[in-house]
């Protein structure tokens, strides 16, 4: 089975957090260990960074199919920051990797635990939808 | 460059989708697959993925020792991530056309042109963090 683990948890105007640089390093050399090894266990299927929400647009369609962009959010909105798509056998096994990434380090390395969600990554419709 | 292409629903939205009549669905899922096989033909798919409804969606922390806290309750705002594109184009504007077409996507009569969420996707962590 196929899970997504996302953390949903910049908001609009956030940027690079503004911790010493030597607790940022430790952080993203966390996130690239974990990765790692996620690849070597073999159940990395993708990860992916995105950039800040200051670079987000919402799109959408006008009456002719041009689009119009918008790049106003509501200060509630959750934006994704990256997300991990993996191959398990288990949800108990998704959720134990989400806490290994929720454990990341954050200022002074201490632990954020930052919410992570995770979800079922389908294989493509429901049948009862074809 | 690569963007995402996200989108999102709340539950209230993810609910009413699943009572959408079945000629409408199919229409729907049959634009994406076709829209999907085009960006594949084109050469600019990177990844596309569809996710499970938002009812078996639990947030992940690690407690005190590591292991997973789970939770499954969200607030009736919160916009759930329902499918994302990854497309590799050379300007945002190529990246938000193909955004506006996703949200001109057929529906019921009423449903109007959705909102498409669209960000770049980072190729590694900023250099400033290395």
């Amino acid at each position: 089975m196929k899970y997504i683990l996302m953390m949903n948890t910049m908001r609009a105007g956030e940027s690079v957090p503004k911790w010493p640089t030597k607790d940022l390093q430790a952080h993203i050399a966390f996130m690239l260990n974990l990765n790692k090894s996620l690849r070597e266990s073999g159940e990395l299927v993708s990860a992916e960074g995105l950039a800040f929400p200051d670079q987000a647009r919402l799109v959408r369609a006008g009456k002719d199919g041009a689009p119009i962009t918008d790049g106003v959010f509501p200060e509630s909105k959750e934006f994704l920051a990256g997300f991990w798509i993996v191959q398990v056998d288990t949800p108990e096994r998704a959720y134990t990797i989400a806490a290994r990434a929720s454990a990341a380090p954050g200022p002074g390395g201490a632990p954020l635990n930052m919410p992570i969600e995770v979800r079922q990554v389908m294989s493509g419709p429901p049948p009862e939808m074809l | 460059m690569k963007y995402i292409l996200m989108m999102t629903g709340t539950k209230a939205d993810f609910d009413w989708y699943a009572t959408w009549p079945k000629r409408d669905l199919q229409a729907q899922l049959a634009f994406m697959h076709s829209f999907t096989k085009e960006l594949k033909d084109s050469g600019v798919l990177v990844a596309t993925e569809g996710l499970a409804f938002p009812n078996e969606a639990k947030i992940v922390r690690a407690a005190a020792d590591g292991s997973p806290i789970t939770d499954g309750v969200f607030p009736e705002s919160k916009e759930f991530l329902a499918g994302y594109w990854i497309v590799d184009v050379e300007t945002p504007d190529q990246a938000y056309q193909l955004a506006a077409r996703v949200s001109a996507g057929p529906g019921p009569k009423d449903r109007g042109n959705q909102p498409i969420e669209v960000r770049p996707v980072m190729s590694g962590p900023p250099p400033e963090m290395l």
